[in-house]
């Protein structure tokens, strides 16, 4: 009888969004920073 | 170009990379048998916890050649080094418990190995609470660079926290004496995620660093 994958890729789907979301804000935000340091 | 815009280019370049990286990881390497899906933050969770670690780690060094040379370009550097790091340590501490949860049971405990992660996150922050405090330009880069070097003195004890206490957490299977414990196509997309989190850590200081740059910094 094969063995039976664990059903938690809400986590996996949530620790993917939240990094992406971590990284692309910090983008944002330093973009934003040298934007205003040069205007 | 100016480094704020090659470090632009370079913080684009690399979130197009881990989108393949997410595509990659998501569809095309194997689910591992035992913990399910939740095993694939596996390929977020290690990479930036090197990116974090390497953050302190040159925070450490250029704290180091600062104390010892005098040169604002390395507090400038260590400066931008902590606040990226920060980001990566946030990354790893949000992806590490969302993995313990369906694999221990639990998003925290107090093990050696967590515990000695969240005082870097700690150490991170107090780097910069303490630049923000001290407005002495002279002492500021002094009083950091003491932070920066605790940080790097920290740095071995977590990556060998877990061979010298019980922890849950588990062993290196990269960044060990012997071949990386892994099947050949999860080992390639952790060490493709590495290089795109490592690009990330330099256009990220790339632009952090240019930041400071005639800004007396902060």
């Amino acid at each position: 009888m094969p063995e039976t994958v664990s059903q938690n890729g809400g986590y996996m789907v949530a620790a993917y969004i939240i990094t992406a979301v971590i990284l692309v804000v910090y983008t944002i935000v330093l973009a934003r920073r040298t934007r205003n340091k040069h205007y | 170009m100016t480094l704020a815009q090659r470090g632009r280019w370079t913080t684009i370049t690399a979130l197009v990379l881990l989108a393949g990286i997410y595509v990659r990881a998501l569809r095309f390497t194997p689910v591992e048998l035992h913990q399910g899906p939740a095993q694939k933050i596996f390929y977020l969770h290690v990479p930036s916890a090197w990116s974090a670690m390497l953050s302190m780690g040159l925070v450490g060094l250029a704290s180091i050649l600062f104390l010892l040379l005098k040169d604002a370009r390395y507090d400038r550097f260590a400066a931008a080094s902590a606040e990226v790091g920060t980001v990566f340590c946030c990354v790893m501490l949000t992806t590490g418990p969302l993995w313990a949860r369906p694999i221990w049971g639990t998003w925290w405990t107090w093990d050696a190995r967590l515990t000695l992660t969240l005082m870097l996150f700690f150490l991170f922050i107090g780097y910069q609470v303490l630049r923000g405090a001290v407005t002495d330009p002279g002492l500021r880069p002094r009083y950091s660079a003491v932070v920066g070097i605790c940080g790097l003195i920290l740095l071995p004890f977590i990556h060998l926290s877990v061979y010298l206490f019980r922890t849950l957490h588990p062993m290196p299977i990269v960044l060990k004496p012997s071949a990386p414990s892994l099947p050949g196509s999860m080992l390639v997309t952790l060490l493709l995620s590495f290089g795109v989190f490592t690009l990330l850590y330099v256009g990220f200081v790339m632009q952090r660093y240019a930041l400071g740059e005639g800004a007396g910094d902060a």
